[in-house]
């Protein structure tokens, strides 16, 4: 009998060890030139998604042999994690699509087998005009974009939906008030929102935005301040962050005093992108800074509503000289090691996606930038920026910034786990009444750990 | 990797062996053997002076506490064998024999196999992982991982050794004593009274000891652990007494019982996001139903997103509707049980509708109620997040930001993995510790009926 039970030990042992080690084996890594481009994207709403699959489809017509599969996923951050298990399992993507915070970590990323999992699109374009007759636009792309995501004078990903901060107004509401024009300040802004709460059918607040790290970043932009060491991590890799820096102080100060003077409305959900612009399109307030990449549904709701929307830059503080305002939105990053035959079809789609005629139709879909000078030129010709002055307004903000780390945005690991923390503390502020320079501080100190902590594993020091 | 894997299936496979073989006392002795293993792992880097990271004083504590406890569960485990088990265990081995396979030794491992195979991959192997995983600074996709020993663990407790030696035992002396003062007065006197009136200072006193060890302050994990206790605690109570209540009303006999009980029970198939996205459309401030008919009769409905305590209470809300509708289900059922000519003979001899209810019914049921109070709490520990997601994504300012919502939060959102799994480690030692807990205070109060 003991003799059984020990075989049976055996056996389990052995056949659980079996088991588990299939489980830990690794396939080979999908690089072969099947002539299938992968495109990953975080969008899966009929306009954006549909935008990429109806592209994708008139890119497969013109070139025969070539296809390309666009799959959908809800937001960034699932990507970022599909991607990494992908990545694991061999099946990754040739194109993906990364928002701007993790910039640094694309940069970083390896595969299992060590090496990095993206190629710079510049380094695989080299010297051609144009790749599988698609003229190559990376030289077209408009400088705030190109800077972004160009490091050490390397431009990495091809810019896709890019936006600015801007400001909407309710024209009706502004009218009612008294207000002649879109403020373009902090004092501007205090002043309308005072004229907004003098209105006796009035808002239920003058003003909202969501509480996203974005706005902090935008702030620093404006008051042309650093948020890492090495020139906001663009000369070298950002290892110290700077989150009790006074123009960090100053900007949580002026909306903190904005929420309890009750012309700042909070939603009470971080990153509410939705709430903040549900309360716009509700008229529960007169103003409403979000991303110009909502312009289209942004107006299309004012019809709805029958009031009148203008749009306008994010505001600053005139008592500091202004740096400018920075971009935000996403990118699209080429995988390594691929064959020649689907690099080449990658980057010819890449462009293609990007030609004028494209990147003119996408600005009109959604209201991000015009990403390429030429796509700008087409619009300007035909008239769109007269009959709809609105979409101009992010352009025109970015080139207003003077060309420094600061206005480019900061470049920083571990940056979407941060924003994490930014939002927290600006939460804290603002609904708990937090001292901002202590809160600040505390928030640094987590910062700076995480930050610490990626460089430890990314570059080892 | 596969030294481990073999070591953990060799332990499995002898816990196994040993509870349908051996004396059912070897089975834990295998476990507690795992245990120390665990523990070692945790404590050798601590203990051995190679210490990373802040916090050392405390990290060296904890170390100091695994070993105490394991020591200790040994020692209770050598007892037990030395006293042979005693007639419980003599008994339990009798009917684990009772029943013989008549090919022999293989065909229960045969039939066994599919479901050890997936407890092994799918429970035992992630468990141990996530272990492995607290010890470490590990990011998802990160080229190289680092030991950072106890570390993820010292980040979520106060910074002062002291206070994390001190405070947990000042606890347990103060559970024991209690305990000890009552087993040793005489039921009756005015001392036993008083110790008994005083009993539930025990528990008190660790929910406040933890409080104290938490780390404080915004960044602290002490505001998770406050809103983790308010809100799990809030739904089991909710969901308890609401499901009895509705249960014993709908368990009479009236027209159409089945239907309404059929309709009570519906909310538990509808799943925790859908729980949360069906009571945003009802209270949220700017499109909600009720923020609408509040309006119509000219009163001013209040966010629950800009309001801590309304926040915790509209999840607490949210997340008992949806549960109740199980513990009307298994209440239904226990009623069934309540012997009728008892209540009868109760109500013949004068007894009141309450009194029947609290004296007769609730104690019948009461193995019900301990099930649901093990399932309930492990619902609101572990099933909430897509609740909260969708109602307050946590806040306001991490007011609703319970253990399982910060865990998936930073171990998924941000793929800080070490941190993650070291949390799920202490979300996993208190579930354990409350099971605990409950067994042992409910045990020889709860009779399951039959037997002696």
């Amino acid at each position: 009998m003991k003799n059984r039970a020990l075989w049976a030990t055996a056996a389990g042992t052995a056949a659980a060890a079996l088991v588990l080690t299939g489980c830990t084996g690794s396939s080979e890594a999908d690089t072969a030139g099947d002539g299938v481009v992968d495109v990953w994207v975080a969008f899966t709403d009929d306009a954006r998604l549909g935008f990429v699959q109806e592209k994708a489809a008139e890119f497969e017509q013109k070139h025969e042999g070539v296809t390309v599969k666009v799959q959908g996923f809800d937001n960034y951050e699932t990507l970022f994690q599909q991607m990494q298990l992908a990545l694991d399992g061999g099946d990754a993507p040739e194109i993906v699509h990364y928002f701007e915070a993790a910039t640094r970590e694309a940069l970083d990323a390896v595969g299992p087998d060590g090496e990095p999992v993206f190629q710079s699109v510049s380094a695989a374009t080299g010297d051609r005009d144009e790749i599988l007759g698609e003229p190559v636009v990376l030289d077209d792309v408009v400088a705030p974009a190109k800077n972004y995501y160009s490091v050490d004078g390397e431009f990495y990903s091809m810019p896709w939906n890019t936006s600015s901060t801007i400001m909407y107004g309710n024209q009706t509401m502004m009218d009612e008030a008294g207000i002649d024009a879109m403020p373009e300040t902090w004092q501007d802004l205090e002043a309308a929102c005072d004229k907004i709460a003098k209105l006796a059918d009035g808002p239920e607040a003058c003003i909202t935005w969501p509480n996203h790290s974005w706005w902090m970043e935008q702030a620093m932009g404006q008051a042309d301040t650093n948020l890492g060491n090495n020139d906001n991590g663009r000369s070298g890799r950002a290892t110290e962050i700077d989150l009790d820096s006074d123009a960090m102080v100053d900007y949580l100060t002026w909306w903190q005093n904005l929420e309890k003077n009750g012309d700042y409305l909070y939603t009470g959900v971080q990153r509410d992108w939705d709430g903040t612009r549900a309360a716009f399109s509700a008229q529960q307030v007169a103003f409403l800074m979000s991303s110009s990449g909502d312009a289209a549904g942004i107006d299309e709701e004012s019809a709805d509503g029958g009031y009148d929307v203008v749009a306008g830059r994010m505001p600053y503080d005139a008592d500091t000289p202004y740096g400018g305002n920075l971009i935000g939105g996403a990118t699209l990053w080429l995988r390594s090691g691929l064959d020649e035959d689907t690099t080449d079809a990658s980057l010819a789609f890449l462009n293609f996606f990007n030609n004028p005629e494209n990147a003119a139709e996408w600005h009109k879909v959604s209201g991000y930038v015009p990403i390429t000078n030429s796509a700008v030129d087409l619009l300007t010709e035909e008239g769109w920026f007269d009959e709809n002055p609105n979409f101009k307004v992010a352009s025109d903000q970015l080139a207003l910034a003077a060309d420094t780390p600061a206005s480019t945005g900061v470049l920083m690991g571990n940056f979407v786990a941060i924003r994490d923390v930014i939002t927290a503390a600006a939460e804290d502020i603002l609904v708990q009444g937090d001292d901002v320079e202590e809160r600040l501080h505390a928030a640094d100190d987590e910062a700076q750990q995480l930050l610490d902590d990626y460089e430890l594993l990314y570059s080892g020091e | 990797m596969l030294l481990i894997l073999t070591v953990l299936a060799a332990a499995l496979a002898a816990v196994v062996a040993s509870r349908g073989r051996l004396h059912p006392l070897a089975g834990g002795a295998v476990g507690l053997a795992a245990a120390s293993a665990t523990t070692w792992t945790f404590a050798g880097c601590a203990l051995g002076g190679d210490v990373t990271g802040d916090n050392t004083g405390v990290q060296r504590v904890l170390a100091v506490a695994a070993v105490v406890t394991v020591a200790a569960g040994v020692a209770r485990t050598v007892a037990a064998l030395r006293a042979g088990g005693g007639p419980a265990g003599e008994a339990m081995l009798t009917e684990l024999r009772s029943g013989r396979f008549r090919t022999g030794a293989w065909l229960p491992w045969l039939l066994l196999a599919p479901t050890l195979a997936i407890l092994a991959v799918f429970l035992y192997y992630p468990s141990f992982q996530t272990f492995a995983l607290s010890t470490k600074l590990a990011r998802m996709g990160a080229p190289r991982s680092a030991d950072v020993c106890l570390g993820n663990f010292a980040e979520l407790l106060v910074p002062s050794p002291y206070l994390v030696a001190g405070l947990p035992p000042a606890a347990v002396a103060v559970v024991a004593g209690l305990a000890l003062w009552r087993s040793r007065t005489t039921p009756g006197t005015a001392s036993h009274t008083a110790a008994a009136a005083l009993s539930p200072l025990g528990p008190i006193a660790t929910v406040v000891a933890l409080y104290f060890v938490f780390a404080p302050g915004r960044t602290g994990y002490r505001g998770v652990y406050v809103a983790t206790l308010g809100i799990s605690f809030g739904i089991v109570a909710l969901s308890m007494t609401a499901g009895l209540g509705l249960a014993y009303l709908v368990a009479r006999r009236f027209r159409g019982a089945s239907v309404y009980r059929t309709l009570l029970i519906w909310p538990y198939a509808v799943s925790p996001p859908v729980a949360g996205i069906l009571f945003f459309m009802m209270f949220d401030p700017t499109a909600g139903v009720m923020a609408h008919l509040a309006g119509v009769v000219g009163l001013d409905f209040p966010s629950y997103r800009t309001d801590g305590v309304l926040a915790q209470a509209a999840i607490v809300l949210a997340a008992s509707w949806k549960w109740v509708g199980h513990n009307i289900l298994f209440y239904v059922a226990a009623l069934q049980t309540v012997p009728r000519e008892i209540v009868e003979a109760a109500a013949i001899d004068g007894a009141g509708a309450w009194r029947r209810f609290v004296r007769i019914v609730v104690p019948t049921i009461a193995p019900v109620t301990f099930f649901l109070l093990v399932t309930n709490l492990t619902y609101a520990f572990f099933d909430v997040y897509g609740t909260i997601d969708y109602l307050t994504r946590g806040g306001p300012s991490g007011r609703t930001t319970v253990a399982i919502y910060e865990i998936i939060r930073v171990g998924v959102g941000t793929g800080d993995l070490g941190r993650g799994a070291a949390q799920s480690v202490i979300l996993f030692i208190a579930v354990i510790g409350l099971t605990v807990w409950q067994f042992r205070r409910s045990e020889g109060r709860i009779t399951y009926g039959g037997g002696a």
